[in-house]
Order: C-alpha cells, then sequence, then structure tokens
C-alpha cells in the first residue's frame, strides 16, 4: 500500500462480528443479534450493513433493530441464494463479516418528531421499519399519533407476532394487520395492505409515512396515499436495488444517477421525481 | 463431516472433457482430497450405489440411456452435467440436422469419426431426460472453471456461471476483434467461462458452450450484412453447436 | 516545472535506461493495432501509435484483481500491488479519462486498491501524433491535456518536447541527460501541434457544445432512439469494456482447495451485460436492452458528470464505435441524432 492509502480504510474490508444469538422465525426467515467484536456501533433506523460470508459473499441487510436497544443490533434475513443460505447456517458464536452502516438516506427520525407517523410494511418490509418503529416507540413523547400497517400474504409468513401483538395492545398505537391468503387460524382484516389504508385513524394528510414493501406494492400505496392527498415531501420510501460495493462505486445499485447505497435505501417520494426508473 | 462422494458417468461423447479431469494432476489431487472418487471408469472401476454428486459426460442417444441416467437421478443429491454434450447435446446433435453426417462427423472427430455411438436416435442433452443442477460448459471443459464448479458445490454454494457472452472476455484480454479480419466470431452470442479461448488464440468462437440465455440474433443478421458476408456464413457455424436451441437464424 | 527538448535517438537511449532501472509498460504493437504493454525494449515503443485496443484503465483498475483473502469464520486481510511503474504514452484523451477516474475512486470513500495504483504509477502523456480511425476528442475538448500527467511529450518532427509536471516527472527526467531546454521554436512547434489536434481528431462531430450535453439529456428519456438503437444490441458489453470511463465492477468470492481460506475478487462489470441489475428472485430493474443503452449513454452524458463537476464522461477515444459489432454505440451518432429531433436550447 501506498503511503497516502495507508493512512486511509480499506472500504471494502469487512469487520468482524459475533452472532450472540440466532432462530429461524419461519422457513424462509432467520433472525440474528450480531456484536461488533471491536468498538462501538452507531447507527440510523433505516441504514443497512454487508453481511460478509467469507468464501460465499456479501449480501446487503437493513439493521432490524433500534438504535436505542442495547445489546448489539439485529437482522432479519431471508433465504433466496448463495449469501443469504449460508446467513441461515449460522449460529450463536459463528463468525462474520459486517461493513457499515452503509447509506445516508435513513429514515426521517427528526423531521417527524411532533408529527403523526404512519408505517406501511408489506410482507417482509417489516423488518427495516421496525428499527423506526421501535425507535418512535422508545421516544414515545417526541412524535405525534402513531400507526402500524402490516400486510401479509400467508399466515405462517407473519412476522415478529409477540412485538406486533404487544404494539397492538398499546392504546397509544394503532396496529392494523391483514392477509392476502388467509387460512382458518386468521380472524381479522382480509387483503392487500391497501385496504387498511382508509381505516388509519389518525389525520393522514400531515402525517410522515413510511413505505417498505415488494415493488408491485409501492404504485398501489402511493396510488391510495394520493388520493388522501398526502404531500410527496412527507412520503418515505424504502428501495431495493442490487448492490455489490455498498460504498457508491459499482454501478449496480444505480437508479438513474443515483446511487441507492449511498443516497439511499430510504428515499423521500418527491426525490424520486427526477428518477423515472426508481419505481 | 465425512468426504463426499463423487462419481462420473460417461455417456455419448468423445471422453475428452474426463481427459481434462485426469490432466488436472495437481489440482487433482486436491480435488481428491476434499472427496471421494467412487465411479469413474477413466480413472478406476470401482462401482458403488450412492453419491452426494454425480456427474454426467456426454449426451443422451439410446433409450437404456435413458434408463441409465434417470437411474443415477435418483442415487445422487447433485448431479453435474460436464462437457457440451451433456449441456447442450454438443456435437451429437449434429445428427438430428442432417443427412449426410459423414462430412460433419469427419471435421469435428477426426480421426474417432466412426464411432459406433454416433449412429444412432436422436440424440439428447441431460436436462433433455432429468434435472440438472449444475453445468459445466465447453468442449472440452475449461479445467479452471471446472474446479471452480467442484470447490463451489463442495461448499454447498451455488456457482456463478456468466450469463455474458464470450466478447466480455475476449475485450478484457484485450484481442482485436476477428470479425474486422473476416471471421465470423459467435462471440457476441455464446456463454462466456471459458476465458474467450479461441479468439485469444486467433481462432473465432464456435459455440461450444451454448447461447447465453437472451442471444440477440436479429443483430447478428445485421452484422453480417455490416461485414458484407453471407447470412450462410452464420448458418453454417451457428449449426455446429447451436443445432439443439430455439434461437436459430432464418432468413 | 520544467520544459524540454530531447531528440530521438536519445530518447531511445533515454527509455533504454529506464526500463532497466523500472517496470515499464509502454505502447506497442499488437498484430496490426497497438496495446499497453511490458515493455522490454525501447525500440518496442511506439508513439506515433493511433488508439490502443484497451484503455490505461486496466494498469489502475485491471479487469480482476484481489481485494482482500480471507480466512473461512475468521479475519479477512487486504491485498495491495504497490510496485512503482511507469507508463509510457498515455494519449491526452486517456489522461482525462484517468484524471476522471481518480475523482471518483477518491471522492465520497476514498477506494485505497485504485488509488495504491494510482500513487504508484509514473505518468508519460503524450500528444496524439496519428488520429485513430473514430476518434473524437476535438469534439469532447479533450484532444489536449493540461493535468494529471508526470511528463507530456509533443512529437515535433525529429524531437519531442517534454514537460515535466510533477516531481516525479522532474525526477523520471533527470535520467535524460541529453535533453535540452525547449527553445522558442519547440515551444512554438508543440502549440502548432495541439492546435491540429484540437481540431483534427475529429472522425465524427458533435454537434454541439459537450456542455451541453446534460440539458440535451435531460429532455431525451422518452426518445424513440433508445429502442432503435437498441433492436440490434448484443448486450455484449464491449463497449463498457473497451472505455476508459466505464468502472463498474463486480465482485466474487472463491476459496482454496483447503476449503478454509481463499480471496476476494473484483472484476470489471457491465452495464449493457444483462443481468447487471438482477436481483434474486429474478427481478431484473433494467431488463429491456434499450434501458440499459440508454443507461450508458446517460452515464457519459449527464449521470457522472454531476460527480465530477460537469465534465462530460465520454473523452472521445472512440473504441466503443469501432468494438460494437451492430455500429449502434457511438455516443456522437446518439447525441446528434437527439439534436436533430429536439433542437439546441
Ligand atoms: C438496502 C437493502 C436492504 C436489504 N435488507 C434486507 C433484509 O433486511 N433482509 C433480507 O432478507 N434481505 C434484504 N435485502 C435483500 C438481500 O440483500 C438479498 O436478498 C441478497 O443480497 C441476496 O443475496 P444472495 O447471495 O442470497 O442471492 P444471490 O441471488 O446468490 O445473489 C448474488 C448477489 O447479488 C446481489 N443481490 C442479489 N439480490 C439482491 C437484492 N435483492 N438486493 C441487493 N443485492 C442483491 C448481492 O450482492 C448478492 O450477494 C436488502 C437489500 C437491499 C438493497
Ligand atoms: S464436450 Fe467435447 S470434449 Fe467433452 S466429451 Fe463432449 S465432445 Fe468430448
Ligand atoms: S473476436 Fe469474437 S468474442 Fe472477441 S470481441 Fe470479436 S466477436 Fe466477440
Ligand atoms: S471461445 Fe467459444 S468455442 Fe471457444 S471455448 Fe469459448 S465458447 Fe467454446
Ligand atoms: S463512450 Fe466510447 S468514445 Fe466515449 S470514452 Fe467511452 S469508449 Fe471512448
Ligand atoms: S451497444 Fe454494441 S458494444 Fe455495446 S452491448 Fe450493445 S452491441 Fe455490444
Ligand atoms: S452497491 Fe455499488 S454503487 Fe451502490
Amino acid at each position: 500500500m501506498c503511503q497516502c492509502c495507508a493512512e486511509k480504510k480499506d472500504i471494502y474490508l469487512p469487520e468482524l462480528a459475533t452472532v450472540m444469538d440466532a432462530k429461524a422465525m419461519n422457513v424462509t426467515e432467520r433472525y440474528l443479534r450480531l456484536a461488533m467484536d471491536d468498538g462501538p456501533f452507531d447507527f440510523v433506523p433505516g441504514q443497512f450493513v454487508e453481511v460478509s460470508v467469507a468464501g460465499i459473499g456479501e449480501a446487503p441487510i437493513t439493521i432490524s433493530s433500534s438504535p436505542t436497544q442495547n445489546g448489539g443490533f439485529e437482522l432479519v434475513v431471508r433465504k433466496v441464494g448463495n449469501v443469504t443460505k449460508a446467513i441461515h447456517n449460522l449460529n450463536k458464536g459463528d463468525k462474520l463479516g459486517i461493513r457499515g452502516p452503509l447509506g445516508d438516506g435513513m429514515y426521517p427520525v427528526d423531521e417527524a418528531k411532533g408529527k403523526n407517523v404512519v408505517f406501511i410494511c408489506g410482507g417482509i418490509g417489516l423488518v427495516p421499519q421496525r428499527s423506526f418503529v421501535n425507535y418512535v416507540l422508545d421516544n414515545r413523547d417526541d412524535y405525534g399519533e402513531v400507526t402500524i400497517l402490516q400486510g401479509t400474504k400467508e399466515y405462517d409468513q407473519r412476522l415478529f407476532t409477540d412485538e406486533v401483538a404487544a404494539w397492538d395492545k398499546r392504546d397509544d398505537v394503532q396496529m392494523l394487520e391483514t392477509i392476502d391468503l388467509p387460512d382458518k387460524r386468521w380472524k381479522s382484516n382480509v387483503g392487500v395492505v391497501t385496504k387498511l389504508i382508509p381505516m388509519i385513524k389518525s389525520e393522514l394528510k400531515s402525517a410522515v409515512v413510511l413505505v417498505c414493501g415488494p415493488p408491485v406494492m409501492y404504485k398501489f400505496v402511493l396510488m391510495s396515499l394520493e388520493e388522501h392527498e398526502v404531500p410527496h415531501e412527507n412520503i418515505f420510501l424504502n428501495l431495493e436495488r442490487k448492490m455489490k460495493c455498498g460504498v457508491g462505486k459499482c454501478g449496480h445499485c444505480q437508479i438513474n444517477s443515483t446511487y441507492t447505497c449511498m443516497d439511499g435505501p430510504v428515499f423521500r417520494y418527491s426525490d424520486l421525481a427526477t428518477m423515472p426508473e426508481a419505481i | 463431516m465425512s468426504k463426499p462422494k463423487i462419481a462420473i458417468f460417461d455417456f455419448a461423447c468423445c471422453e475428452g472433457c474426463q481427459l481434462q479431469i485426469v490432466n488436472l494432476e495437481e489440482e487433482l489431487l486436491d480435488l481428491l482430497g476434499g472427496a471421494d472418487v467412487v465411479e469413474w471408469r477413466e480413472a478406476m472401476s470401482e462401482k458403488c450405489d450412492e453419491y452426494d454428486i454425480a456427474i454426467i459426460e456426454g449426451s443422451i442417444t439410446r433409450l437404456e440411456d435413458e434408463e441409465r441416467l434417470k437411474l443415477i437421478r435418483s442415487r445422487a443429491k447433485i448431479l453435474i452435467a460436464l462437457g457440451a454434450c451433456a449441456t447442450i447435446g454438443g456435437i451429437n446433435k449434429l445428427k438430428n440436422n442432417f443427412d449426410d453426417l459423414d462430412e460433419v462427423k469427419k471435421c469435428v472427430y477426426g480421426k474417432d469419426a466412426n464411432k459406433p455411438h454416433l449412429a444412432t436416435q436422436p440424440t439428447k442433452a441431460v436436462d433433455e431426460v432429468v434435472q440438472v443442477d449444475a453445468y459445466v460448459h465447453g468442449c472440452p471443459i475449461d479445467r479452471k472453471e471446472f474446479t471452480y464448479i467442484m470447490r463451489c458445490l463442495l461448499m454447498g454454494k451455488e456457482p456463478e456461471i456468466p450469463e455474458y457472452p464470450v466478447c466480455v472476455e475476449c475485450k478484457a484480454k484485450g484481442n482485436p476483434c476477428l470479425w474486422e479480419y473476416g471471421q465470423v466470431c459467435l462471440g457476441p452470442i455464446i456463454r462466456a467461462g471459458c476465458g474467450a479461448r479461441c479468439p485469444s488464440n486467433g481462432f473465432r468462437c464456435f459455440g461450444c458452450r451454448g447461447y447465453i440465455d437472451n442471444p440477440n440474433v436479429d443483430a447478428a443478421k445485421d452484422v453480417i450484412d455490416k461485414f458484407g458476408l453471407n447470412i450462410d456464413d452464420l448458418k453454417t457455424k451457428m449449426v455446429l453447436f447451436g443445432s439443439r436451441q430455439e434461437p436459430t437464424i432464418h432468413g | 516545472m520544467s520544459v524540454k527538448k530531447i531528440a530521438k535517438k536519445d530518447f531511445v537511449e533515454f527509455v533504454e535506461t529506464l526500463i532497466r532501472k523500472e517496470r515499464v509498460f509502454g505502447v506497442q504493437a499488437k498484430g496490426d493495432r497497438f496495446d499497453f504493454a511490458p515493455l522490454e525494449s525501447a525500440q518496442d515503443l511506439r508513439l506515433d501509435y493511433d488508439v490502443t485496443l484497451q484503455p490505461p484503465k486496466k494498469f489502475f483498475q485491471p479487469p480482476a484483481e484481489v481485494l482482500m483473502t480471507f480466512e473461512v469464520g475468521g479475519g479477512y486481510q487486504s491485498q495491495y500491488d504497490d510496485e512503482p511503474f511507469v507508463l509510457l504514452g498515455v494519449h491526452p484523451y486517456d489522461m482525462v479519462a484517468i484524471n476522471q477516474m481518480d475523482e471518483l475512486f477518491s471522492q465520497d470513500n476514498y477506494d485505497t486498491h485504485y488509488m495504491t495504483r494510482r500513487n504508484n504509477a509514473t505518468i508519460v502523456a503524450c500528444d496524439v501524433a496519428k488520429p485513430s480511425e473514430n476518434v473524437f476528442a476535438s469534439s469532447m475538448g479533450t484532444a489536449v491535456v493540461k493535468s494529471g500527467y508526470d511528463v507530456l511529450l509533443t512529437d515535433i518532427g525529429d524531437s519531442y518536447v517534454c514537460e515535466a509536471a510533477t516531481e516525479k516527472g522532474e525526477k523520471l527526467m533527470a535520467a535524460a541527460k541529453k535533453a535540452v531546454p525547449a527553445d522558442d521554436a519547440a515551444l512554438k512547434s508543440r502549440e502548432a501541434v495541439w492546435a491540429k489536434n484540437k481540431k483534427g481528431l475529429n472522425r465524427h462531430e458533435l454537434k454541439c457544445d459537450p456542455a451541453y450535453l446534460p440539458k440535451l439529456l435531460a429532455k431525451a428519456y422518452k426518445h424513440p432512439v433508445w429502442e432503435e438503437r437498441a433492436k440490434t444490441c448484443f448486450s455484449c458489453g464491449s463497449c463498457n469494456q473497451v472505455c476508459p470511463t466505464c468502472y463498474c465492477f463486480n465482485v466474487q468470492d472463491d476459496v482454496n482447495w483447503d476449503m478454509k481460506t481463499g480471496k476476494r475478487e473484483r472484476a470489471w462489470d457491465g452495464c449493457l451485460l444483462d443481468g447487471f441489475t438482477k436481483v434474486a428472485g429474478e427481478h431484473e430493474f433494467r431488463k429491456q436492452r434499450a434501458d440499459r443503452f440508454r443507461h450508458r449513454i446517460y452515464r457519459k452524458g449527464m449521470y457522472v458528470p454531476e460527480k465530477i463537476g460537469g465534465q462530460i464522461a465520454c473523452v472521445g477515444c472512440g473504441r466503443c464505435v469501432a468494438a460494437c459489432l451492430p455500429d449502434i454505440a457511438n455516443p456522437v451518432a446518439v447525441y446528434n441524432r437527439l439534436i436533430d429531433d429536439l433542437g439546441i436550447g
């Protein structure tokens, strides 16, 4: 390495972390709690890490826990390919590599203060949103009315059921859940998540609305929010793109001129006007 | 963890690909260190009925071969198609396209042209008979890629085989394009992974690794015009390995 | 810094001494083309070349490079290639491209791998003596270069004017014992070469000032040209691979046979390739050839310029024009078509 580079850190080099806790949430999702081996780990809700399994590769995964909670940070990983499959094989005490936290596009933790906050989650979209949900609940007095909408395809795919039940019990949170293809076990709302939007009790127009789910969900949610006259400046979307480097170099995550890994993954809807590829 | 068992079977082919494995020498010892080879006529004779990885070489030309292959599939956790014969039907597929084979056989096989397995019924690639978990493309296979794929499988990882065409590797090597020297190179529509073996040695790519997933054959026609060549030039070049696959040149 | 003049035969001698002392790469013939390669004899150096097959980016971002090694379940170790070298014969347009890459790899997140190679390089640029078949550097304002190099050579007939622009350059030229301070006549001849190249490296003529391109593209997103051209696109990525300002990459792991140690490598990738934006579950964000074709043109003319102070990220080397078999990649043809349809202003 040359002199000037010797002082700089290698942006591609993962640091070691240890799995403090790991468990299967259902067939496809695995929960992990990690702690960095060296030094503190400070992040803002909405940021992600590049999880590295040596020999297999790296995958970007959003931090699911809130920075207000101590004892490491949490990830939830869906098994879809090589890296995520390898992450599923990790157990308590195993080592893995972490780069991050990454992404300057975070949840608007300060901007949302004093306002109503509405979370709209589709499926695994709850995982990143959960970080901000818990942040808001841990600083409950700073925020207005809190509404959480969760849509899941099938009963067995529901995530964090205990936590969701606890949110549901609170009288300072409106928790609405729906299932697309329910079975006998489900006694509540049926259908896609957009069906829940008219049921929101708090005022939507002035609320900060946070949306995260599969790509197809965004169009319909945005249409509905449009009907409720939510200004685009108040809507935040969590976008997913293929990522390799996570640090704005490799080009894979580009949405037009924007690098999702640098300027996202959370975007203000009004900023997407110049990004025709976004939705 | 006990060593995974690997079995190698050959069907209709020249066995050139097995030769590539035998030629691995040092790396072959590494492979044997990480796994047990239980059936391999080329290198040993022991028979065994259970294996973690079955490697199939050659294409399927006879009914009894289909039965044998299905049996192998049922006993194998992972099944690999090795070499163009197995992955795309290879040169054996030619006989599906031509009435008079002799000339082609001679040109392709040279002195092997009269091997008996070349004169039977319609030829099938392995995945036309059973499910294939991993493909080792090429005629013959690329040793480096073969060892990479084996390491991936032994690690429980799906190997990353290029989806892009040969031109990518050709350009990365800094080769001048053979089209500019009057050669009809199939590089733009053939799957990379061989390190652009042929163009790097001055020979056009003749397509032994099979098409990429989404080849633009219409573009190929345009290019033929641009270089003042005849569409038949391309047709004859494509047919060598492209005969089984869907996008064929019309016009 | 100093501007000297050296007779061509003395220059050959100088290069000979250089080769003995340092790791030198220079432009050489490769068949009937040219390329950068390790220089073994000064006689092989061809500063009269038109264009190299590959741009010099490969010295800073090789087609494939090891970023780190690792132990499964253990730590990661950065790997660097830090052997100093001299690069002989970089044309101005390629130098401009290197300057742009320097900016892109060092801004925001500093890439120590690229920058280690870059900082270990001594670059001897040289003005173009013979225009290539597809060069359009004059249109892009890259026919001459004012910064980035350590030494700039200009062929003025029987000798070279050599300008040392940095400490490194001065040190390198100190070995050219027979170089003398450049006289007025030599400097005038150099001016003449520059004046000639500013006009003459223009096989494709852009119908607007390059500074206008971002504005042009701002209104061209839905233009039919993308679809029309991309119809015959192979998605072969050749236009990416040969481009001095394409730097997208892929990262992949490989293990050794012990299944315990291994390496993480990065390799050139290309936004024209099918699969570049494909995520697990088979969703592909730029699935259509036209989407990808447009992305490259926008990257050169609008997206990257936003990151590097408005400079257009096409330096007019013409390599993509030559490399594209269906003959659709030529950026000037695309831009001019848009100007014809959409006008200027
Ligand atoms: C900002 C961000 C946050 C994410 N958060 C989560 C999360 O909290 N939980 C979760 O389960 N998944 C999350 N994902 C998706 C997750 O990154 C992919 O499922 C994962 O990369 C797939 O890798 P693989 O090796 O298993 O699959 P393969 O198909 O083998 O992928 C190979 C490589 O391609 C890239 N890649 C493939 N799919 C994706 C993708 N969807 N997004 C980005 N890169 C991809 C990765 O570099 C990956 O290593 C997130 C994606 C992004 C961009
Ligand atoms: S693929 Fe080629 S080398 Fe391999 S067995 Fe078949 S014919 Fe022989
Ligand atoms: S020689 Fe063949 S593989 Fe190489 S660039 Fe030309 S067409 Fe592509
Ligand atoms: S260049 Fe073409 S023919 Fe040659 S090995 Fe590669 S894919 Fe096969
Ligand atoms: S876009 Fe083409 S002409 Fe422009 S710099 Fe890249 S290769 Fe050269
Ligand atoms: S534009 Fe030309 S060079 Fe680029 S990918 Fe398409 S066909 Fe290949
Ligand atoms: S992931 Fe590489 S640039 Fe964003």
